[in-house]
């Protein structure tokens, strides 16, 4: 859609993130300007600099905007926690997280096993046999195409090469 | 006759014809699936086309965005959520008919047309790129910065919540884009004494951390949504319904082509303006606009699908990705070592004609595919969403790792994921980061030499911006795109109309 309206009130989070930034852009600027300074107009951070400026600006700009917005009354930490960042998504990005790190250790199917049957298990909550069906005819299906058809290299694992 | 060679290629390799067929099929299904973007499918699918010959590679690419631009007007009808943005409109009369139980009709004659509009689209591709590119040949340093300026703010614009949303993505994709070794002086930028970022940071796992795993994470609020079922009927259209939308689908198809030609503009924008000229324009309509009109549904997807076409201009002609799909699309050109832009069909001018040829070809799998297996598609969309999520996380980490085998760029990719989750959810558009990352390095370049060629003054730099009858023209519209969103733009607007 072209240009979806702001909604009215302050999000929960929001001003914080803006605040964040905010602080990010300052700091994208000052490593910007240690590049190479203003030693020069066509020297490597002249450019970078540029960006980071607008960047700070329109934080600037964004901030301004979400203080201007009135907070509503269940805007707070608790609200952040439901909305925002529900226990489902922490979770999830937790999965994630063991599943890359994972991956180069075990490899990719026996990680990929792991993240897709608690994840299934998790979100479909239709129990583990169900998940774990679906887990070994999903990687199954994954495998055949992108290692036999596509003939995607996929990660070995070090801990445990050549079982896999 | 040797045109005709290259645009027939993947019509005669029954490799290239599967990898159409399939990514056609690929995209009309993940088009089709609320949540699931054609742009999350091709950044995705780039990563895994990384060793490929590029004519495979494209094969498989055009049809993903052939194919997933239709796909979304499939649930728009059906369960009245669009698919994709583009197909906000194509809801708007589409779900009225089904209501009615004229699904099948509507999905019949969407197809038809969205080939049609298809078809229009690669002609303009076909006559007019080859014509910009002999003159963007004249374009200089400065004229490809400013086209890049104006790239990412019209998607940053036209896209997003705010000018200053949108300018802030932009410029961070650029800063992204700046990572790594300078290739001017190999002097260091953001690299911190870090020999993994002195290599830079990869597209595709920017792409597929914002696009990917950001689209996955914010799907998981949507979990619990019910699904709704239709009964579909009748698929094939009348062909009285095809003659008598043939002038307004012409005109859609116009309208799309240049919408989608716009760099920083895309289906969507052209799907809605064609709505709305069908609306001004067609008298008289057998059921009113909003209530179930054949001439709303057909005008928003014939112009969708157009635009495909058309967006491949900028992106082959002047290097200048039209809209995110395009981004990415021009990430994989830059991925199989080739440079889209003026010269590209100079140097390889084969690769344009396949492509030509390949975009054809995705559009007759096209009608082929959408005027079939209606039953299995309303099946595969009601496939729930837990199941979808943790597979795309999979694709998108083995996307990722397939690109240098390279296990830095799995983090890198879940680091974008959740920044893009946490952006996406204050209303900033992923879109302008991918263009920022995609144009950054060469609008840097690009401000460095003109820097260069004015020898470092200023004032000879800013002189030359105006002084050049293309830099000027640019310059003109890069001033008028700030100005339009500033507030003294309503006041000067009003006033003109006045005086008009």
């Amino acid at each position: 859609m072209s240009e979806p309206s702001p909604p009215s009130a302050r999000r929960p989070g929001e001003l914080l993130f803006s605040l964040l930034l905010a602080v990010f852009s300052v700091t994208a600027f000052w490593q910007s300007y240690a590049i190479s300074g203003f030693s020069g107009l066509s020297e490597p951070g002249v450019f970078p600099m540029l960006a980071s400026a607008t960047m700070l600006i329109s934080s600037l700009v964004i901030l301004r905007d979400v203080v201007s917005k009135p907070a509503t009354a269940d805007a707070g930490f608790a609200q952040f926690r439901r909305d925002i960042v529900p226990a489902r998504l922490i979770v999830v990005v937790g999965f994630i997280l063991a599943y890359v790190i994972t991956m180069p250790l075990l490899g990719f199917l026996v990680s990929s096993a792991g993240f897709l049957f608690l994840s299934f298990w998790y979100l479909w909550r239709k129990g583990p046999l169900v998940a774990a069906i679906l887990t070994v005819v999903s990687l199954g299906a994954i495998h055949v195409v992108f290692r036999q058809v596509f003939q995607v290299v996929l990660p070995q694992g070090s801990l445990i090469q050549g079982m896999f | 006759m040797e045109v005709l060679g290259h645009l027939a290629i993947s019509w005669l390799d029954p490799w290239l014809l599967f990898l159409t067929a399939a990514g056609t099929l690929a995209g009309i299904y993940v088009g089709a699936i609320p949540g699931l973007s054609v742009t999350m499918a091709t950044s995705i699918l780039i990563s895994f086309t990384f060793k490929w010959q590029v004519n495979e590679a494209l094969a498989l690419i055009a049809g993903v965005f052939v194919g997933g631009v239709y796909g979304g007007s499939r649930t728009a009808i059906l369960l009245n959520i669009p698919g994709a943005p583009s197909a906000i409109a194509t809801a708007l009369e589409g779900y009225p008919m089904a209501k009615r139980g004229e699904a099948g009709e509507a999905i019949g004659l969407t197809t038809v047309m969205s080939v049609f509009g298809g078809f229009v689209g690669i002609v303009a591709l076909a006559m007019f790129a080859p014509l910009i590119s002999s003159f963007a040949i004249m374009f200089n340093s400065r004229d490809y910065l400013l086209l890049g300026m104006i790239g990412i703010l019209l998607v940053g614009t036209l896209s997003g919540e705010s000018f200053a949303k949108g300018a802030f993505a932009g410029a961070l994709g650029v800063l992204i884009g700046m990572v790594g070794l300078d290739p001017m002086t190999a002097e260091g930028r953001f690299t911190f004494g870090s020999i993994t970022l002195m290599g830079g940071i990869p597209y595709v796992a920017a792409m597929i951390g914002f696009f990917g795993v950001a689209e996955a994470l914010s799907q998981l609020n949507n979990l619990d949504l019910p699904v709704i079922k239709q009964k579909i009927d009748r698929i094939i259209p009348k062909l009285a319904d095809v003659k008598r939308y043939f002038r307004l689908a012409l005109r859609a198809s116009g309208i799309g082509t240049i919408i989608g030609a716009l760099p920083g503009t895309g289906g969507d924008i052209a799907a809605l303006l064609a709505y709305d000229d069908a609306r001004r324009t067609t008298r008289n309509p057998e059921v009113p606009f909003g209530k179930g009109c054949k001439e709303g549904l057909v005008a928003p997807e014939v112009a969708n699908n157009a635009a495909v076409g058309g967006s491949f201009v900028p992106m082959l002609t002047l290097g200048i990705p039209g809209d995110a799909v395009t981004a990415v699309i021009i990430g994989a050109l830059f991925i199989h070592g080739l440079k889209p832009g003026p010269l590209l069909l100079v140097e390889t001018p084969h690769l344009f004609w396949f492509t030509v040829g390949n975009l054809v070809l995705a559009n007759i799998f096209l009608l082929i595919f959408g005027l079939t297996g209606i039953k299995i598609f309303t099946k595969i969309v009601e496939c729930p969403k837990a199941i979808l999520i943790s597979l795309i996380i999979v694709l998108s980490a083995v996307g990722t790792y397939a690109i240098q085998n390279n296990p830095s760029h799995v983090y890198w990719m879940l680091g974008f994921g959740v920044a893009g989750y946490f952006l996406k959810t204050y209303g900033f558009q992923v879109g302008p980061i991918i263009l920022g990352v995609i144009l950054g390095p060469m609008m840097d370049s690009n401000y460095r030499r003109a820097m260069i060629g004015a020898r470092g003054d200023v004032g000879t730099f800013l002189w030359d911006f105006v002084s050049h009858p293309i830099s000027l023209v640019l310059s003109i519209a890069f001033a008028l795109m700030l100005l339009s969103q500033t507030p003294v733009w309503r006041p000067i607007v009003a006033r003109l109309r006045r005086g008009s």
